[in-house]
């Protein structure tokens, strides 16, 4: 199958791979190989090609590197995921530019780069949020599926039967491009079909049994006692400055309502706040030209 | 004696040792943060049945996880899957493996009978919110006692344990034994204990484990 076009969407103009713990990143990078350096972490399930359409616009001033978060993408499968190596993943490839970066995350990518920024404040100059705020209070939840109302103890059991057969990482293969495109197209309606053939054509590639995610399901499936209520406080050991970036129509999985996200931001010392017209949750790929006009120029000053 | 039994887990190998057989039942052991089961040394006076002991992944003969990750949830996957092999089991476990102890003894009641929490290194984790603070990420090999250790082991040294949710395990649990000594517990731990949902074993008790039968 040839590779779809998407108006606006620029391939990278340079791949590589950076070993981060022992596992392979894909690194995606556009721009002067001397400019500042831009570092971009994708949402959950995403991939670091979701940024061929911002990418190229921050490109005229920066060097813009994207990350192929472990298990998503071109990068490299582990046997366990968590948050923490998540974090880690961003620190190693930031202090391996050897000068100070911006680092724009979207969705759980926002979330990362949040922590990251946190823990190496030295390494970050600002900081781009793109609706990564967190779940609700209720978490999110997904159209059709209800909360599990079942004892945390019984869940763990769930996710300890579920590592018991982790040995077994047949994945799901379909018979076509387009049906991967319909599963997309169900849970972010907003997104054009037009994009999601691009945008998923590089998330996915064919076998011979059809055409199955490159992402790694487990990539999911974490167990841990974390909650959103410390969202908040881990915002206010942020030193960085933050520019917390929202569209402005209602999506899957954002944005919060301002009772929720208010309070969130309302802890973090150096925030900047921009709303997207006519952009759901994934901000970049529906409005791509103003959200770069946007963070060029709030990194520029 | 002791015979070891390496069997996988995912693309991990863990070692289980033997390190007393008998008829009765089984105790599994489960070493500190940055232990081994080298250091449980000789078994349990008198226990009647099989001593086993795990050593965690990134610690004594098991492989290190590829990638890094470790966290108690993934730590009782593991030892979960000794579990499967050796059926039942009273488990004991020291700091962090005290901590893995509890989240079985809470999601495999069928598999535990009864787990004996012991003090040690990771028994505290990083408290009961996150550990954000500055270069708590990726710990240098320095930070830990020297020896086979993955170094990213250190990182559950940081990971958060509310006391609620260590609750309820415990009030999931079959019979969860306390093994006090007079030193601060952390305050998981302590919530365990207000709650009443387990048994404290007082300071200077010769063989806590022998508890683990009553």
């Amino acid at each position: 199958m040839t590779e779809p076009e998407y108006a606006g969407a620029v391939a990278p103009e340079r791949t590589r791979t950076f070993t981060s713990l022992g596992v392979p990143l894909r690194l995606s990078e556009w721009g002067a190989p001397d400019a500042a350096p831009v570092v971009l972490c994708h949402g959950m399930f995403d991939h670091g090609r979701g940024f061929d359409l911002l990418a190229p616009l921050l490109a005229e001033r920066f060097r813009v590197i994207a990350i192929d978060a472990r298990g998503h993408g071109d990068s490299g499968w582990v046997d366990a995921y968590t948050w923490g190596t998540d974090v880690a993943d961003v620190v190693n490839v930031l202090r391996s530019l050897g000068r100070p970066a911006h680092l724009i995350g979207h969705s759980k990518g926002g979330g990362v780069a949040t922590d990251a920024a946190t823990r190496v404040p030295e390494s970050v100059r600002r900081l781009v949020n793109i609706d990564g705020f967190g779940p609700p209070p209720e978490g999110f939840v997904i159209p059709g599926v209800q909360p599990d109302p079942r004892p945390i103890p019984v869940r763990l059991a769930e996710f300890l039967d579920g590592r018991r057969a982790s040995a077994d990482r047949a994945t799901r293969c379909y018979p076509t491009l387009d049906d991967l495109i319909a599963r997309r197209l169900a849970s972010n309606p907003r997104l054009p079909r037009p994009w999601l053939r691009y945008f998923v054509f590089h998330g996915a590639r064919q076998t011979e049994r059809g055409w199955t995610w490159k992402v790694d399901l487990r990539a999911g499936r974490g167990f841990g006692p974390w909650r959103p209520e410390w969202i908040g406080p881990g915002y206010a050991q942020l030193e960085t400055p933050m520019l917390a970036v929202t569209g402005s129509e209602r999506d899957t999985w954002g944005p919060l309502p301002e009772s929720v996200i208010g309070p969130r931001l309302a802890h973090v010392r150096r925030l900047e706040r921009a709303r997207i017209t006519g952009a759901g949750h994934f901000v970049h790929m529906e409005q791509p030209e103003a959200t770069a006009a946007v963070l060029l120029d709030y990194l520029d000053r | 004696m002791t015979a070891t039994r390496r069997f996988s887990h995912g693309e991990l190998t863990l070692a289980l040792h033997e390190l007393h057989a008998g008829s009765g039942p089984s105790l599994l052991l489960l070493h500190r943060l940055g232990g081994s089961s080298a250091e449980w040394g000789a078994p349990p006076g008198a226990w009647p049945g099989p001593v086993f002991a795990l050593d965690f992944a990134g610690h004594g003969e098991s492989e290190r996880r590829a990638g890094g990750a470790y966290a108690p949830e993934l730590l009782a996957a593991d030892a979960d899957v000794a579990l499967e092999l050796l059926g039942p089991c009273r488990v004991a476990g020291a700091g962090i493996g005290a901590y893995v102890a509890l989240l079985l003894a809470g999601a495999r009641p069928e598999l535990v009978p009864a787990a004996l929490l012991l003090p040690g290194r990771g028994l505290d984790g990083g408290g009961s919110l996150p550990a954000l603070a500055r270069g708590r990420i990726l710990p240098a090999p320095a930070d830990g006692p020297e020896g086979s250790t993955d170094p990213m082991v250190w990182t559950c040294d940081s990971d958060p344990r509310p006391p609620d949710y260590a609750l309820a395990f415990a009030s999931a649990a079959r019979r969860l034994l306390l093994a006090e000594d007079g030193d601060a517990r952390p305050p998981w731990w302590e919530a365990i204990r207000e709650a009443s949902v387990a048994r404290r074993l007082a300071a200077g008790v010769t063989s806590p484990f022998a508890a683990l039968l009553d």
